[in-house]
């Protein structure tokens, strides 16, 4: 294989004009041409019915703002309330809640796993952000169906969300654009797409094997 | 355009699967034609569109920019005939499943059959490329890439496309000498 003029490439780039070339390599740059042209037929087939026949066979994507998810979501999130009371209410206020917190049920927000379900915890360090949330296998990948908040404004978004036990793969979704991987999560798998961008990996347990 | 790729994805993702139907029928085309010259086989291009088709559906929201869906798809169906290929121990086609010229029919005109047998052949040389260098050329000059476009399909840095795309260029032309006039 003998290299070829550069002015051919650049031609061939669209970086030169093809009719300032010599004879010869005019010739060259026809016969490429030619033989690009001669592989733009496109072949007689279809994968359309095969494919829709596949996809209707998988649960349709669910939309992440329906006004029900709005509702579960608004009614998910943290928000400031502020209560006067006098310190006589005040102080039974606190000592009420200091023996809910000695009551064994009081696990947090989260609702109890299954035998074969498992808590997870999602951290992540993002100071400055309007908006975190996380998309995995989990949820099919749908946005708006987890987020995490950052209550006290520290740049530490958090959330915690009862799963199937096993592995999951998943990414946060910064300000509803910016797609990154779980910086704390140690085990990462190629996202299957070739760009060489990964996805984060979480093992979940379950609740009955945790001690 | 009203059913633009962002518009129909966003359909697709709001639960509406009937609408990814639209996006098969606006690439299928060039899907094909891509995995095709890969695969050097009209049956396996045809099942690695498939499968990559349905790997898009089912990953439609991790698309995260839906107005280059293009490279997207593109990209999903060059991995598929990259696996392929892979597991053919071989980058190159072989010579018994690289294409041959279409059977002859009794009405075609002697300008048909012609065409006919220069695309086998293009097809031939083509298939006798290493697969980066095969994949590089049809991308730049059967799909009208931009090399940034190749960039995103690929994952490959632009010099090291142009150089695999002169080198295509090379190989091609010095296997065409006597084909394409």
């Amino acid at each position: 294989m003998s290299p070829i003029d550069p002015r051919l490439q650049e031609a061939l780039d669209g970086e030169r004009d093809p009719g300032e070339l010599p004879a010869d390599l005019r010739e060259a740059y026809a016969r490429l041409i030619s033989a690009a042209e001669l592989l733009e037929s496109t072949p007689r087939l279809s994968v359309a019915n095969r494919v829709m026949g596949e996809i209707r066979q998988i649960p349709a994507h669910v939309p992440p703002d329906s006004p029900v998810r709005r509702m579960i979501r608004w009614f998910g999130r943290g928000r400031a309330v502020t209560v006067r009371l006098r310190p006589v209410w005040t102080l039974a206020l606190a000592a009420g809640l200091f023996a809910m917190l000695l009551l064994p049920w009081q696990q947090g927000s989260v609702p109890a796993p299954g035998a074969s379900e498992g808590i997870a915890n999602f951290v992540g360090h993002f100071p400055g952000a309007r908006s975190v949330e996380v998309v995995g296998s989990f949820n099919n990948w749908s946005r708006g169906l987890l987020h995490l908040s950052d209550d006290d404004h520290d740049g530490i978004w958090h959330a915690a969300a009862v799963l199937p036990a096993g592995t999951h793969e998943y990414m946060f979704v910064v300000d509803g654009e910016r797609w990154v991987p779980d910086p704390l999560a140690g085990r990462y798998v190629d996202d299957g797409f070739g760009a060489g961008q990964e996805n984060s990996l979480l093992f979940v347990r379950p609740a009955a094997a945790q001690p | 355009m009203v059913n633009d790729d962002a518009d129909v994805v966003a359909r697709v993702l709001a639960g509406d699967g009937e609408a990814f139907g639209i996006l098969i029928r606006r690439y299928e085309p060039g899907l094909l034609r891509f995995a095709t010259r890969m695969l050097g086989n009209p049956d396996a291009a045809a099942d690695a569109v498939a499968e990559s088709l349905v790997r898009a559906y089912r990953h439609l929201a991790q698309c995260r920019d839906p107005s280059r869906l293009r490279s997207w798809l593109y990209r999903i169906t060059g991995n598929r005939c990259r696996s392929h290929l892979a597991r053919r121990h071989t980058n190159d086609i072989p010579l018994s499943e690289a294409p041959a010229p279409a059977l002859a029919e009794a009405s075609d005109t002697w300008e048909v059959l012609e065409r006919s047998e220069q695309v086998a052949l293009v097809e031939r040389a083509l298939a006798a490329l290493p697969a980066e260098k095969r994949e590089a050329f049809v991308l730049k000059h059967v799909e009208g890439m931009s090399y940034e476009e190749m960039a995103a399909v690929t994952g490959a840095r632009i010099p090291t496309l142009k150089m695999r795309v002169h080198r295509a260029r090379e190989a091609l032309l010095e296997a065409l000498e006597e084909v394409v006039r």
